[in-house]
């Protein structure tokens, strides 16, 4: 794809995930705006995945552990064909298959539940030495959030995947500096982060969140990296693509209780396009 | 080979568990740095290295790792003490493994007063109670080294998320080795007409011998082991009510919530009969040994025992 391609793609993807979150009233938008790049180059350049056979036993794996910005994951699942777009008007409304959380009994693509904060990066921990233990050469990756660095539960999955070698897990943090209640370094502070993972045994490397090239050399180079599992701290903007969100704080979950709202909302977005529902 | 009731139930649930590797290279036993305590190390390590994995302090990613592994179709033991298999990592098997309906096994070792020496920090007497009021969950406490065979037969074939509690001590024989075992049912070892007495794991043994005691007495017992709290089987417990009109329940746990609270539950909707419970009263542990806390909290052989005598003597008052 060529970055014309790719910048339309997720301005598009911008586009859909609001509205689609938009009609249950209320959503995460602020995590979900920082990671569209990311998760477009995942599925679009780099992992192996078959959509009308989601659990192709070869396929590459990607947890979600900051399960709260799903809606990324379902656009960009809908958009490759592994479920109707249609469904993405369901989110987070009632009987719906596309939850606020990842879930993944629910939904074709999602590996792994996630929501609970912290447990997804040892479920990933759990799968990659399924396929160690297997001698199976499909990749996990794993993306977290940076809130979700306070977890205690995050650095004992940091100790395991260290000591068991499992270079066949990339992790991905979200770093856009700000959780629920402020700025990380305000609340609890994760400074120096690329210090902390490389003593903790990873291959730590970090990029521009919002950057093509960055985004696929350094995926590229992290799964190249044996012996020791990657983590690559991605620089991002919370809410990033709508001038009402980005790099606000108070974006973590926004709630668009009327029309007004919704219209400044899409409005706030970089172009308009069709809706696919 | 001689009797697995020679042996400690440790070494028995670390034997079974190798056999079960040898027969599914997809069964794997997690620890969390309690491996010799539970008899996997060496048991398991040594013999089948690939199925070892030994998580460190780290209960709550013990759970996480076990449900990754069985989102691959793994079968994954994980084992560690009651207080930190269930409590200390609640939110996790509740999330990671029961609400996502991944198949992990979790065993909570040393149950109740069983952990002696470790006192009330180790002392778990609510696991019973928090891992039935799980959705997708299943609870089962084995009462002898057959039956623990038999469960983890079963655990290794079904798909179902399990909570299994674990004595490590050598416990007297109640099964014959082959045994099978069925959550849905619950199995009378003794048979009577004047009170029901109801028991699971570490208490059955206890039962038994007071339910043969009282024979002598003309109080005939009633005894059904419930080696699953859940599922529970009502019927059996709704049948002997009917038939005996009183029933003592017995526990190594807290009164409130396990399986106490499960048979007076049931009871009530289906039955209602007077019932007492014993066990712990909703008070913490410490260091101290079998006897002093039977006797300190009323659960021993003699506080069964009179517990039966009373309930079936109001039983004939009222009558």
């Amino acid at each position: 794809m060529t970055r014309e391609e790719l910048d339309s793609l997720a301005a598009e993807f911008r586009y859909v995930v609001t509205d689609a979150i938009c009609r249950s009233g209320v959503g995460h938008i602020g995590g979900v705006m920082s990671l569209v790049e990311i998760v477009i180059t995942l599925y679009y350049r780099i992992m192996k995945v078959k959509p009308d056979d989601p659990n192709w036993p070869e396929r590459d794996r990607l947890v979600l552990s900051k399960g709260h910005a799903g809606p990324v994951v379902y656009t960009t699942l809908a958009y490759k064909g592994f479920f109707p777009k249609e469904w993405l008007t369901t989110i987070n409304k009632n009987g719906t298959r596309l939850p606020s959380h990842m879930d993944q009994i629910l939904t074709p693509g999602v590996e792994i539940t996630a929501g609970s904060l912290g447990q997804g990066l040892s479920c990933a921990c759990g799968l990659a030495l399924a396929a160690k233990r297997d001698g199976k050469t499909h990749r996990v990756f794993c993306i977290i959030g940076d809130g979700e660095s306070d977890e205690g539960q995050i650095w004992e999955a940091a100790l395991f995947a260290a000591h068991n070698r499992l270079d066949n897990l990339i992790v991905i943090c979200d770093y856009n500096k700000m959780q629920i209640d402020g700025r990380t370094d305000e609340i609890i502070d994760l400074e120096p982060l690329v210090d902390k993972w490389r003593a903790f045994g990873w291959a730590t490397s970090e990029m521009d969140g919002h950057d093509w090239d960055a985004i696929y050399d350094t995926i590229q180079r992290a799964d190249a990296v044996t012996g020791q599992p990657a983590m690559i701290i991605a620089h991002t903007v919370k809410g990033k693509g709508n001038r009402e969100t980005e790099g606000l704080v108070d974006c973590h979950n926004v709630k668009i209780p009327d029309e007004t709202t919704y219209q400044r909302l899409m409005c706030g977005l970089e172009c308009k396009f069709d809706l696919p529902y | 080979m001689g009797s697995y009731h020679e042996i400690e139930m440790r070494v028995v649930y670390a034997q079974t568990l190798s056999e079960l590797i040898e027969r599914n290279a997809d069964v794997f036993c997690l620890e969390a740095d309690l491996g010799k305590a539970d008899a996997s190390i060496p048991v398991v390590s040594k013999s089948h290295p690939r199925n070892f994995i030994n998580c460190g302090v780290q209960e709550a990613n013990m759970i996480g790792v076990g449900a990754g592994l069985a989102r691959e179709g793994k079968i994954p033991f994980c084992s560690t003490f009651t207080a930190f298999a269930t409590r200390r990592c609640y939110d996790q098997i509740t999330i990671s493994v029961a609400y996502a309906n991944n198949n992990v096994k979790i065993v909570g070792t040393s149950p109740g007063i069983t952990q002696g020496p470790n006192g009330g920090t180790h002392m778990c007497f609510q696991d019973l109670a928090i891992m039935r009021a799980m959705p997708n969950m299943h609870v089962y406490s084995p009462a002898d080294a057959n039956e623990l065979r038999a469960v983890m037969f079963f655990m290794a074939e079904s798909k179902q998320p399990t909570y299994m509690q674990l004595v490590r001590l050598k416990m007297p024989k109640l099964f014959e080795d082959g045994c099978l075992f069925d959550p849905n049912q619950a199995i009378r070892l003794h048979d009577g007409r004047d009170v029901t007495l109801v028991a699971t794991g570490f208490m059955t043994s206890f039962a038994l011998d007071v339910a043969r005691r009282l024979e002598k007495e003309k109080i005939t017992v009633d005894l059904l082991h419930y080696p699953s709290v859940k599922p529970f089987d009502v019927k059996t417990l709704v049948d002997s009510a009917q038939k005996t009109g009183a029933v003592v329940v017995v526990e190594n746990q807290n009164i409130v919530g396990g399986l106490g609270s499960a048979v007076c539950e049931v009871l009530g909707e289906h039955h209602p009969v007077r019932a007492k419970r014993l066990g712990i009263p909703d008070q913490f542990g410490e260091v101290a040994d079998q006897d002093y806390l039977f006797n300190k909290h009323g659960f021993g052989p003699e506080h069964i025992a009179q517990a039966c005598r009373e309930l079936s003597r109001s039983k004939s008052q009222q009558l």
